[in-house]
This record gives C-alpha cells, structure tokens and sequence, in this order.
C-alpha cells in the first residue's frame, strides 16, 4: 500500500500569489507494511459470499450474564468517569487474587498490576515501555499480528523462530544460537494462537534458564490460558527465577466471551510495570470503568464457571475436527485455545490465501490464511487457521458445507 | 534491572495531576483539580449503553454508524464533506486517537509544535513515536498568539503543529484570527495540524468553536481528534476518533487496530444515541456550564484573585494567583488543601521550560509558578461546598488567611 504522497502541484491563486496544494498527509516509514488486516478482509469476503465464518476468533455467542448484569450495575451506580489510570483499585486486587490463585505468587495489586483496553495494548505498551530502537526481540512465528507491528513501533530488531507441524516445537538449537547477551527479550504466546500448541513445562525451563543466562526479559501472551485442554497452562512467570524478568499478559474477551469489552491487563514486578505504565497512560490513559467492575466480578467466578467452559469449548472442538478430518483435511493437535490449524494442500490450490478465497466463494465457509502469520509468508502457505469459537449447529453446518463442497484433488 | 527500561521510558515522571488527587483523596479534599464530572452522565445514554450489553452487542465491532453521524455533525458545524466510510478511525478516547495519530504522522527526528501551557499527555505521545516537541509560548495574561514566536519556531524538520482549542488549562479559544495564522504557517511550511477538540461543545458567551480544518487548504492537512468524554460526562467509557484525509485516516485506523484492536462494543452503541442527542442537549450543555464558570470566577475573586482571562471555552479556569500571595503555585495548592480542604492543580505541570525565544527568560518563567487551574465540571453542591470552604478562609478584616 502506498503511504506516501509527497507530489506538490504549485496552483497560483486569482491574486497570482502561489498556493501549494498537497497531495494526502504523508504516512510515516514505519508503517509501510500496516495493511487492513487479514480478518478484516476475510470477513468482509465471508458477509459478501455469506460465508460461515470460521475465521476470525470471537464467538457468536454472548457472555455470561452475571458478568453483564455487573457492567450494567456499574453503568447504573455511575461509575462512568475515568478511572485510575493502572486500574480500578478493586479490579487490581481481583487480578492479584487471580493471579495467586492461578501462579502461587503473590505481588501488589497497586505496583505490579496494570489494566490495559484488551491484550492488545498490554502488548503495545510493554513493547513502547520497554523496548529501545535496535533492541533484539525474539518471536517465534507463527505469531498474533499486532507483535510485529507493535515491535516495529518500537524500533526493534526482530530476530523470528519458526514453529513447524505436526507438533510445532520449539527447535531448541535454532533457539540456542539466536539468543545471546544482545537479545533484550523473547515473546511467547501459550496457549498459542494460530496453532494451538502450549509450551510444555520442559521448552519453558529451557527457555527460562537461556534468559536467565543472557540476562533477557520474557512477554508473555497468555489470553487462552483458561482454554487449556490437553495439558495444564504454565506460566513462565511461576518458574525460579524469572518473575523479576516476565511481563505476563492476559484478557477478559476469550475466557468470558465478550471480545468487545476490551479489558486486558500486564503484571510485572515494579521496575518492568512501570515502563508499561508510561507507556499505556500515552496510548489511552485509562481503561473502561464499568467493564472493570463487571471484570472483578467475573475473576471470582467459581470453578465451575472455568469447567463448564472447558467442557463446552471441547464438545465443540471435536465436532470441528472430526469433521475436518472426514473432510479430508490434515488436521495438526490443538492442544489449547479454540483455534486449529489444518494443511489444505489435499485440496490442490497453489497456497493459503488462495484457498481460503476458494473456501470462502465455492463452499461459503471462512478460515484464515496463516502466512500472515509469518514473517516469510512463504512458511505459512500450507496451513489455514479454523475456530470453534461459535454455537455447535455453525460448526455442524459449517463441516455439511465442506463435506458437501470442497473435494479432494 | 532498571536499565532495562527503555529510554524513553525512563524520562517520564508520574503525573502530577494524578500525585495531588491521590493526596486530595487522602485529605477527603473537593476536588476542583481532575477534568472530569462528579454529576451523572445523561440517562438515555447510560441506558443505550445497558441495552447495548443485554442485547449482545459485546463482541469485536466497529460501528459505522458513529462515523455516519459525525460526517453529518462535521458537515452541520463546520460545513466539511468528510467521507464517512473512509476519513474516520473511531478509538478507546481521544487519547487514543491522538497516540494513534502520531504513530501514524511522526518519524525519528520530526519535530512538532506545541503551544504552552499545554495538556501534559502531547509530549509523551511524541516522545515515544521519536519525535521532537517544541514549545510555542503563548503570552499572558489574555493567552495571546504571537505570529512571530510562531513563525520562528518553524524549521525544515517540522512536521506538525498540535492545537487543542478550546484550550486546557486555560479556557481560551482561538480565534479565526489566529487559526488564519496557524494556517498559514502549516500551508507554507507544508505541515500538518493535529487537533483535540474535545471540548468543542464547551464555549461560552458568544464563542463558537471552530475547527482549523474549515479553513482554506487546511481539511487535506488537518487530522482532528476528539471524544465522546467531555461533551457527555462519560470520561470513562474511551470512545473517541480520528478524523482525516483517506489515507492518513486508514493509517490511524490500522495502527489503532494493533495498540487496543476496537473499542468498547456496547460503548460505540450507546454512542449512537449520544451523538444523535437533540439541539437542546448541546445548548443545556453550554448553558450549565457558563453559570459554573461564572460561579467559580466568583468564588476566586472573593478570596483575592483578580481574573483577567475568563476562560471562553472548556471547564477550566486559568487563575494567576493574587499578586500580594508570595506562595508558589504548588505552595498554595497545598495550603488549599489543608485550609481548606479544596484541590486544584498548580499550573507549572502546563508549561515546559525555557522559551529560547525570550530575551527575558527567566522573568517569563516566574509566571510558570503563578498560576492554578481550576475544574468546575462539579455538581452545583460541590461548587457551592467549595465556595464555603473558601468563605471561611476570609479572615475578620476580609482578607484571605490563606497567604497572609
């Protein structure tokens, strides 16, 4: 996409005096490669097509009304002002609380707890926080398409690991060799989206004692943390040694269903929290008052709430992969988050995003081409990304459509 | 571990706005110092907003409508044809928009003009996007641009002059006069002027706000920002936007995607509604307002302050403090606080250091210690309380204890 227009055209005026016009605002460098994104499109293809949607990752379904009735409450009771800047001081206690209960490690809620608007921006800030231009930062690919954007904000030098199918494991040589004294900090996303892989205990020791060794600071994406369905979720931060070096972030949308509320937050021993804090107060100040009295609300949810929501979200995730089996695709084990990655090359199309346009006009069902995933679209254009984030008659429709429609070659 | 703090990072300080609130807080101080509202947000509004959440509308979304409404009020107000399906990014508040904006204007060693006393969120913002802020004074005590401290302060590494009008935190609106300047400084040095309008809806008397944007060669060089905030008592439902030529507007959107992705769902819904609000709303709005600054006007005059700037717009008043109080700006917000159990803000936080401009730079600076700034976007009792509060600072002769 063009961002820059610089062409001046010098127009003289009825006086004869000059005036020059400007083609559109000149766009920044850094944003070369910021495109519409790939869900934006897609879904706009699926509307135009009518398209089942198993494309972009938020549910059809709403929220628990508990969690409602609480934000509706908070409106009604006034809380409708900024609120502090970290975060609702009732909310920050929730989260420590949570977070204790989930780690075992207890921290302050007033100095290692920020609320951000979603994930997202728990992301943006940690990267314009703590990140300097020319800093190293590791991914592994495929990797949520806000972190190379983000990064590239930040001025960093991305240094990229590929995970590969079938089981996307961390290549622990390639990881080795690219970590040194220069590298600032690793991002890891577990459970991870698109691929549905979660860091095992072991790849995270490694990981760990690799940063504690070249003095490297961890982020930690962890919104599917409680969409863990074939091992126990590990929080990097909960290993010896390396809560004083983790970032760990997390979100409200997937675990309650209501992607919407924008509601996120980072926890970060006091020397880190307070890079994200300065960071964050730039980007939005504040966050959403009434959604983080609903979100406290909704963190002290009893367990049953968390079981039920496993149960629910693994009825539905074998519907889709056993009919993505039957289909014909080869399927990869998703062992957390409600995302499968599947290789489509059965059904003979050149690469993903071909095939996803070929899913979405001859079948009428959306899935995401992976190779945006990648810094090297290249590694991305065997595999397509489904949800099963949506009711099980979608989800059974959608595997009807495909079974009826899309044909081995 | 502190050297792992970015650079950039470790030049800010916490907010002293937020630092006096958390100390009036602990005093039970009224607090006259926060810009937001202690009254309840309009209930229509509030319920479109419960509606909203109980009729699912909490998913990811953009609302086209928002932006629909605002082509028309920008149409209405200011008779620009903004696209409403391309020109507009709607964000988590105007400080996202405007974080937003200059991710998406500003490069390493840009530099953008401010005017001083300025909103302390600015400088941040261009910080981290790598860019160089540079301070244009204006002069008190009416807060008065000077086209040649303007026009100096241009260099060939300008890339954008930031105006908020109405101003915080001195309530002054600029006139067309000085827009024409500003104009015509960012047609000839091909420069680009970032709004926040947030207070667009907040004018006194017979002032009309109006946006740089109408003016002649402007709209294809203005990108404005401004929120649902201040015009509804809403600060903290973060629903803001950008509003810009194609091309930048896509920019600031895409960006926007990758810092929050989308705001608040049932917020944008309920912002509908809000935007949709009757002529009389907006006339209330104003109305209400003018009777609270000219209550607070008097209620500094009562205790010595002699006003010579009253604010034309926003829900701040500018007060230099009285010249026979020899305290210092943060010296006599304390004293408030502890006579008098009332919090403002000291005005130096606005300023930012030396005019190299100034002959007389260290004279000019005194007056960066002088003033404070007070908020009545406050109930009518909590003004009223904080007018007692002052009444009995008065000693028996009738003059102020507080300083004497």
């Amino acid at each position: 996409m063009s961002t820059s227009s610089t062409q001046k055209d010098t127009v003289s005026t009825h006086d004869g005096t000059p005036q020059i016009t400007q083609q559109p605002v000149q766009v920044a460098k850094r944003l070369e490669k910021f495109k519409t994104t790939i869900f934006t499109q897609m879904s706009m293809l699926a509307i135009k097509h009518g398209a089942i949607n198993l494309g972009q990752g938020f549910p059809n379904f709403d929220g628990p009304d508990f969690v409602k009735e609480a934000a509706i409450q908070a409106i009604k009771d006034g809380k409708n002002q900024y609120a502090r800047g970290y975060g609702v001081p009732d909310f920050n206690n929730a989260l420590a609380a949570r977070f204790k209960k989930d780690t075992g490690l207890v921290i302050d809620p007033d100095k290692e707890v920020t609320v951000t608007s979603g994930c997202t921006e728990a992301i943006a800030a940690t990267m314009l926080g703590l990140i300097n231009p020319g800093d190293e930062v590791i991914l592994f690919a495929p990797f949520y398409d806000s972190y190379e954007a983000t990064l590239s904000m930040a001025g960093a030098k991305i240094k990229c690991i590929t995970l590969r199918p079938p089981d996307f494991a961390v290549p622990i040589d390639e990881l080795k060799s690219a970590i040194s004294k220069n590298t600032r900090a690793i991002l890891i996303n577990t459970p991870h989206n698109p691929t549905g892989k979660m860091f095992t205990r072991e790849e995270l020791n490694t990981i760990a004692s690799l940063c504690i060794e070249n003095d490297v600071l961890v982020f930690m994406d962890e919104v599917y943390d409680k969409l863990a369905f074939e091992m126990d979720h590990i929080s990097m931060a909960s290993l010896p040694g390396m809560y004083e070096r983790t970032v760990t972030m997390n979100s409200l949308g997937k675990t309650f269903s209501l992607t919407g509320w924008k509601i996120g937050w980072a926890i970060a021993p006091p020397h880190l929290t307070w890079g994200v804090r300065q960071a964050h107060s730039f980007l939005t100040f504040a966050t959403s008052t009434p959604m983080q009295w609903a979100a406290t609300v909704a963190l002290r949810a009893p367990d049953s709430y968390f079981e039920e929501l496993k149960r629910d979200y693994m009825a539905k995730k074998a519907i889709l992969v056993q009919g993505l089996k039957d289909v014909g695709f080869k399927v990869f084990p998703s062992s957390g988050t409600y995302f499968v990655v599947v290789d489509h090359t059965p059904f003979g199309l050149e690469n993903d995003i071909a095939f996803c346009e070929y899913l979405i006009k001859e079948v009428g069902v959306v899935a995401i081409p992976t190779s945006v995933f990648y810094l090297n679209p290249e590694d991305g254009k065997n595999l397509v990304r489904f949800t099963f984030c949506k009711d099980e008659e979608t989800l059974r429709s959608a595997v009807e459509r495909m079974k009826e429609k899309l044909k081995k070659k | 571990m502190e050297e792992k703090l970015s650079s950039v990072a470790k030049t800010f300080t916490p907010s002293p706005i937020q630092e006096l609130s958390d100390l009036a807080q602990r005093c039970n101080a009224i607090n006259l110092a926060e810009g937001f509202p202690d009254f309840p947000a309009p209930p229509c509004i509030k319920q479109a907003a419960v509606s909203a959440i109980n009729n699912d509308f909490n998913q990811y979304r953009h609302v086209q409508g928002i932006c629909d409404q605002l082509a028309l009020k920008m149409n209405k107000m200011h008779g620009l044809n903004i696209d409403p399906l391309t020109d507009i990014a709607i964000c988590c508040g105007q400080t996202e928009a405007f974080a937003a904006t200059v991710f998406s204007i500003i490069d390493k060693g840009d530099e953008v003009l401010l005017f001083d006393p300025c909103y302390e969120t600015y400088e941040g913002c261009i910080a981290m996007a790598g860019g160089i802020p540079v301070y244009v004074p204006l002069d008190p005590p009416r807060w008065t641009l000077d086209p040649e401290k303007l026009m100096s302060s241009f260099t060939s590494r300008t890339k954008a002059v930031v105006l908020n009008s109405p101003h915080n935190p001195t309530g002054k609106v600029f006139s067309r006069e000085e827009l024409e300047v500003i104009a015509e400084c960012c047609r000839r040095w091909d420069c680009v002027a970032i709004t926040d309008e947030v207070y667009e809806y907040i004018t006194f008397d017979d002032q009309k706000h109006e946006t740089i944007a109408s003016l002649p060669g402007m709209q294809e060089r203005t990108i404005i920002t401004s929120s649902l905030s201040k015009t509804f008592s809403i600060t903290g439902w973060r629903i803001g936007w950008a509003i810009a030529p194609a091309s930048a507007a896509s920019a600031i959107r895409n960006i926007h995607v990758k810092i929050t992705d989308s705001a608040p769902a049932p917020f944008q819904e309920a912002a509908l509604t809000a935007l949709s609000s009757p002529t009389k709303y907006f006339e209330t709005l104003r109305i209400e307002y003018q009777l609270k600054r000219d209550f607070c006007m008097k209620l500094l005059s009562s205790v010595g302050f002699r006003i010579q700037f009253k604010p034309q717009g926003s829900f701040f008043l500018f007060a230099e403090l009285p010249k026979d109080c020899l305290l210092s700006d943060v010296e006599y917000v304390k004293e408030l606080i502890k006579q008098a159990g009332v919090v403002v803000v000291p005005g130096r936080g606005f300023f930012h250091g030396k005019s190299d401009l100034d002959q007389h730079s260290d004279e000019n600076c005194r007056h960066q210690k002088r003033y404070i700034r007070v908020a009545f976007c406050k109930s009518d009792a909590t003004l009223s309380a904080a007018a007692q509060k002052f009444g009995e600072l008065m000693n028996t002769r009738g003059s102020p204890k507080l300083y004497c």
